[in-house]
């Protein structure tokens, strides 16, 4: 009697966890986590150069914008949300190209892209940069504000993805509040 | 005009990069000798992108033919203004053209045309051509352990690339051109470990960025930063030889010492030699009475064990003779007592001779030999006429109050049949022999020690002739005595083999008893 009594207790906690949303996540700030997709991005287009057959068809994929001027770049407003809305539009773009590549190194690098950028969404929600928006990967296009540009190859993919991570998401990470000592 | 203003942006092209200091002209240099791309650029900061190129010998003084030509993706295009720089210690000229604006993480694409044809064409990422200045503040302290050196510096001014740098410090003894090269990663601190103590070290640091984010060239060394390490006090290493050197000696002594302590202390502190070993029992048992020792030790001269002691030890018994016999007894007596008077008085040694003597006339021999017959078929009658002839104590032998005594006194028995020769004598006969009373027996012994023994020992026999057919009964009969020789002639020799279990020195004889002489001799 007393140990199914104990097994109850112990399936109502779960139930009771499984109802209530999860608590906030804690702050990653921990920025060679971001060095790591870095060097997986920089992997791809290693791969992509030295891929000869069934690398990937022309198409166009619409990817954000990566340049920075620092002149300026302390001074705009909305940095987590462009950096979030471009996430999410090289997540689109690379696996609409993932679905042209036949070359199964290509294809294991682009999902490892792919993976990388999907936690850096949730890293990016953990450090609480979000504000009264929605923090998911939208597939809505017309919550897209920023600006775009328009690639038509796979390596162009590549090389703004590595720029984006390079640039963008890495200011945003290292500038972060919440990250701040 | 024209050409006057064009000398002037030129002098003040140089101006400027005079100004802008020999850092700026170095970076060119190095980049001259290192980067292989014709059209070389770097940037220096975040503002600060300048492309150059090398002054051909043919196109010298042209540098107003030049064009520069720059525009970033998805931009339109843009021209730049091309200057010439003369570096010095090269003694080499080079074009150069800064761009006002730079934009990160996108592609930059670059073009030289003289005289409206494409002379180098480049796309370069801003990001990844970063030419870095030196880390600023290189300070070296003595961390305070030895062989130690603190370094540290300060990071670049930049936002947002200063995490992402590595760092080289190179050092090296104070002029010599040996030196060590160190990277670091994410940190501006380094301790250098594992250097001379009291040497003077030169140290310098560069700097680069990490390649991940941003990348370029490593920077110029700083200017060189000296600092002498801590002198040690005592080498650790002769420190530990000694006092292993010390630990051995001292186990090597103590083991020399415990291994020979007795020698060394019987060196030191010699024993009190006392004479026990030589007189045992003298000052233990007799708390150094000397003549009681001697008293007790004459009954133990051929022997140590304690039958020895035991309380009756036959004795030296002399053969008188009866009256017939008497007369020839009494002048054996007398004779007897007079040599035994002068031994005691003398206690020479010699005196085997006069013992021997007295026994060595075979006539003698047979004569006792009858009158030991005659006393063992009737023993009363030579007891009571020998105690009319002479006050002296005699020995009866009597073979009942041998084996009375036997009864009584076990220890009899036990000792070393001293008193079997007698008994075998007197079993010979089948008869009771020569009695000898316990008493006197006993008497015998008391008086042993005292030297007395001889004077009261003697035959108690009867009044007859003796048997004839006794081998040897005044040879045995001496022999006999030798139990008890403090006394005898033969006392001195006797102290002398004392110990030895030697009974006489002189040897008698005797066929029948020969072999008890020797038991007995052992005892």
């Amino acid at each position: 009697m007393q140990k199914f009594s104990d097994l109850v207790s112990v399936l109502m906690v779960f139930v009771w966890l499984g109802g209530h949303p999860v608590s906030p996540l804690r702050p990653i700030c921990d920025l060679r986590v971001l060095d790591h997709f870095v060097r997986e991005a920089r992997d791809s287009e290693v791969i992509m150069r030295g891929c000869r057959g069934g690398c990937s068809v022309m198409n166009s994929y619409f990817v954000p914008l990566t340049s920075v001027d620092f002149a300026v770049w302390e001074q705009i407003d909305g940095q987590a949300e462009e950096v979030q809305t471009g996430l999410s539009l090289l997540v689109k773009a690379l696996s609409a190209a993932r679905n042209t590549v036949s070359s199964s190194p290509l294809i294991s690098t682009l999902d490892n892209n792919i993976s990388n950028i999907h936690s850096l969404s949730q890293i990016l929600h953990s450090l609480h940069l979000q504000q009264g928006r929605s923090t998911a990967l939208s597939d809505d296009s017309a919550s897209i504000s920023i600006q775009t540009q328009e690639v038509s190859t796979l390596p162009e993919l590549l090389q703004v993805q590595s720029s984006f991570l390079r640039g963008k998401v890495r200011l945003l990470f290292s500038a972060a509040p919440a990250c701040q000592k | 005009m024209r050409i006057d203003t064009l000398k002037v942006v030129a002098v003040l092209c140089v101006a400027f990069v005079t100004i802008g200091g020999q850092s700026f002209e170095s970076k060119v240099a190095q980049l001259l000798h290192d980067e292989a791309d014709d059209l070389k650029c770097f940037v220096e900061g975040k503002k600060d992108l300048t492309c150059f190129w090398e002054e051909e010998l043919e196109r010298r003084n042209s540098h107003d033919r030049y064009t520069f030509i720059y525009s970033y993706e998805k931009e339109k295009s843009r021209t730049c203004d091309v200057s010439s720089l003369s570096l010095l210690a090269s003694n080499r000229t080079v074009f150069l053209c800064k761009l006002p604006q730079i934009l990160f993480f996108t592609v930059l694409h670059v073009q030289v045309l003289y005289d409206g044809r494409m002379l180098y064409n480049r796309s370069l990422n801003v990001e990844n051509v970063l030419f870095l200045d030196p880390p600023r503040n290189l300070t070296v302290v003595s961390s305070g352990k030895e062989g130690q050196l603190n370094v540290s510096w300060l990071p670049p001014l930049l936002k947002y690339m200063d995490d992402s740098m590595i760092y080289e410090v190179r050092y090296a003894v104070e002029g010599s051109h040996m030196g060590k090269v160190e990277e670091i990663k994410a940190s501006t601190k380094l301790i250098l470990r594992g250097l001379q103590p009291g040497t003077r070290y030169k140290v310098w640091v560069r700097i680069k960025p990490d390649g991940v984010a941003y990348d370029g060239y490593w920077s110029a060394w700083t200017e060189p930063v000296f600092r002498a390490t801590q002198p040690s006090d005592m080498d650790p290493l002769i420190v530990l030889l000694v006092l292993f050197i010390a630990l051995i000696l001292f186990i090597l002594s103590v083991t020399v010492i415990l291994s020979h302590h007795k020698f060394l202390l019987k060196k030191v502190w010699p024993d009190i030699p006392t004479p026990e070993h030589k007189f045992p029992g003298l000052l233990t048992v007799y708390e150094g009475d000397f003549k009681e020792w001697m008293r007790q030790n004459n009954g133990n001269m051929w022997g140590r064990s304690a039958h020895i002691y035991a309380e009756e030890l036959p004795s030296p018994l002399e053969v008188l003779s009866e009256i017939s016999l008497a007369s020839n007894a009494t002048s054996q007596i007398e004779e007897r007592r007079t040599l035994e008077e002068e031994e005691e008085k003398t206690e020479s040694e010699g005196t085997d001779s006069g013992i021997t003597g007295s026994w060595q006339e075979p006539s003698q021999a047979h004569w006792f030999m009858e009158q030991l017959r005659a006393l063992q078929e009737n023993p009363q009658s030579l007891s009571q006429s020998m105690l009319l002839e002479s006050p002296d104590t005699y020995v009866t032998l009597n073979q009942n109050s041998q084996h009375a005594r036997a009864e009584d006194d076990s220890q009899v028995d036990d000792i070393c049949d001293e008193s079997l020769p007698l008994q075998t004598l007197f079993s010979n006969s089948g008869t009771s022999s020569l009695s000898a009373s316990q008493s006197d027996l006993g008497s015998l012994q008391q008086s042993s020690g005292s030297g007395r023994l001889s004077s009261q020992s003697s035959f108690e026999y009867p009044n007859h002739t003796w048997p004839s057919n006794r081998p040897g009964y005044t040879y045995m009969a001496v022999a006999d005595s030798g139990v008890s020789m403090d006394y005898s002639p033969m006392s001195s020799s006797r102290i002398e083999d004392l110990g030895k279990r030697v009974i006489y020195t002189n040897e008698y004889k005797n066929e029948i008893f020969g072999h008890k002489w020797a038991i007995s001799g052992q005892c």
